[in-house]
């Protein structure tokens, strides 16, 4: 058994033709933790006991000649924005530094019923907020390409566990790109569902209109195996569609998968972008002509809007959403505990010091664009501005089938790169935030296979769809990866 | 911005400011509102806003009880309780309140 090469379909097949046990693929991948993790950073918590349990109840079924579904027994990373019952879940925030989930996310729910193996949690930057992990209460997460760059963000840690075979697929989460930009930084697949596809219960919200739960794999196959097991309605999250919305648009056959037409949006391809990044985009191009796709050039025109309407709402709901930690129902920060006198003495202290920069930043930027003679200026200026980016999709997709686009400007920086500059961070957005804001799938496939060590720093390209077509992204995916 | 009007934020977002973040702030606050000017340049009089992720439109569940959630797993995480019950700072100080 070679654990860098294992997907789930492989390692269903070794479980079931018991080849090896879910106990030594679990251990395996504790082991390459704790070997690599100290250079990583990937994990906030490692859940070593939790994992090697559930792994024996995976090996006692089979044992006892049950079924097992294709999920049980992968071991799987989940970002520490997702609740798992009992075990500590931060958001990488030291405000939640102590807390404990008292319930299970509806994510976790369903993939327990699977019999996965968890095997920690990993690190982000703090409240989903930033394109680096270098926004973490905790620490950095490196990118296991070069360990002086980024991993990404903000799921980069559960993207760095996945490139660097701590874990065979992992969970992000995805506001304005925090699954895509990190996945294509270290070249792994990364998949933001169709807003309202996934529930988003017992996620630590962020920005609620645009927050997302998504597969983070090697490949395409993988992410659609995990996405089917996470989707559908939930009764707790009333934003979740209706499951006949969900599984209307099925699989279509190899044959018609190349019939899809591929709309390149030309204000996607600007000046100034990153000659890696445009050639790379390139030679996926030429590779998705060679398999028999069609290109057609598209419109967006107001995709270069798109940044600032993001910059704009996402604060706003940060600071409604962010408005619950003020020291009250969650545990407290012990520095702040001591030297209270007042309920609102309280608020402040545990507020200001429990929250890092970036989330100061946004509360405080969200609370100005929604403040009284600012909010049409701003806050109801951008609503309107995103209907008008929804409204250039829809024309588009009544003449393309899927968008294809680079996933982010440039490959991965370095660290301390951009970490004192806010807005230039925010720039590493413009290519993922059209499709949160308006709602569409989206997936950041590597252009090719990266070689760790070799030097090259991965380049992943996105492709978008019509909403709850994911189908059409899987099969495109899966055809480039096989047949490119 | 001034940095009055950071200070005015800082208070309604109920956060105590650290002095030696507040130039650098009042700076990104300043580059980062700028950016936004762009959007002026669009014309929206006719346009619907946004709200929201989704068109959903009163979206309904039986009133039953449902399971319980594990209140005791929730009061554990309270900093401090007294009998079951939540227990905070006074609410009202001698200051007076805003």
């Amino acid at each position: 058994m070679n654990l860098k090469e294992l997907t789930v379909k492989s390692l269903h097949n070794g479980l079931v033709k018991k080849e090896f046990s879910a106990r030594e693929v679990t251990y395996g991948f504790l082991d390459t933790i704790r070997a690599e993790d100290g250079e990583i950073g990937a994990y906030l918590s490692v859940l070593e006991d939790g994992a090697l349990e559930q792994a024996d109840r995976v090996d006692a079924m089979i044992k006892d000649g049950k079924e097992i579904s294709l999920l049980s027994g992968v071991p799987l990373a989940i970002k520490d924005n997702m609740l798992i019952k009992g075990t500590r879940t931060t958001a990488a925030s030291k405000i939640l530094e102590y807390y404990e989930a008292s319930y299970d996310a509806t994510v976790i729910e369903k993939l327990k019923k699977e019999n996965v193996v968890f095997l920690g949690k990993t690190n982000l930057d703090e409240f989903a907020m930033g394109a680096s992990t270098e926004n973490s209460g905790f620490h950095v997460t490196k990118n296991p390409h070069d360990t002086e760059r980024v991993a990404g963000g903000s799921s980069g840690g559960s993207v760095a566990a996945v490139a660097a075979h701590m874990a065979l697929a992992a969970l992000g989460s995805d506001t304005g790109g925090s699954i895509r930009q990190p996945s294509a930084f270290c070249g792994v697949v990364g998949m933001k569902p169709t807003y309202s596809a996934v529930s988003r219960s017992g996620l630590i919200a962020m920005a609620s209109s645009l927050d997302q739960i998504g597969p983070i794999t090697k490949t395409v196959e993988d992410a659609e195996i995990l996405f089917d097991v996470i989707k559908g309605k939930d009764k707790y999250d009333a934003t979740s569609a209706e499951d006949e919305v969900i599984h209307r648009f099925r699989e279509r056959a190899p044959e018609d998968v190349k019939k899809l037409k591929i709309g390149i949006p030309k204000e996607y391809f600007i000046d100034g972008m990153d000659n890696r990044v445009a050639h790379a985009v390139e030679e996926a191009i030429a590779r998705l002509k060679t398999l028999g796709f069609t290109f057609e050039e598209i419109s967006l025109p107001h995709a270069k809007y798109a940044l600032a309407v993001y910059y704009i709402i996402m604060p706003a709901e940060v600071s409604a959403n962010l408005a619950r930690f003020e020291g009250v129902r969650y545990p407290g920060i012990p520095e702040v505990e001591n030297e209270v006198n007042s309920l609102k003495d309280l608020y402040f202290k545990t507020r200001g010091t429990g929250f890092g920069a970036e989330p100061r930043r946004r509360i405080l930027l969200g609370t100005y664009v929604l403040s009284a003679g600012y909010y049409d200026a701003y806050y109801a200026k951008a609503q309107k501005v995103r209907r008008l980016i929804r409204n250039d999709f829809e024309d588009a997709f009544r003449k393309v089938d899927v968008i294809l686009a680079p996933v982010a400007p440039t490959p991965a920086f370095k660290i301390g790169e951009k970490a004192s500059n806010p807005l230039e961070m925010y720039l590493s957005d413009i290519f993922t935030v059209q499709a949160s804001l308006a709602g569409l799938p989206g997936i950041s496939i590597p252009v090719k296979e990266y070689v760790m060590g070799s030097g090259e720093l991965p380049i992943g390209f996105q492709l978008m769809g019509k909403p709850f077509h994911e189908a059409d992204l899987f099969g495109i995916g899966k055809l480039y990866q096989k047949e490119g | 911005m001034k940095r009055e009007e950071l200070e005015k934020l800082a208070k309604l977002g109920r956060i105590e400011l650290r002095p030696e973040e507040e130039e650098k702030l009042q700076g990104d606050m300043e580059n980062i509102l700028n950016y936004f000017k762009e959007l002026q340049e669009i014309p929206t009089e006719d346009v619907a806003p946004v709200a929201g992720g989704t068109s959903f439109f009163n979206v309904f569940r039986d009133d039953t009880p449902g399971e319980e959630i594990d209140g005791e797993a929730a009061r554990m995480m309270f900093p401090e309780t007294e009998d079951g019950f939540l227990k905070v700072p006074p609410v009202f100080s001698s200051e007076g309140e805003e």
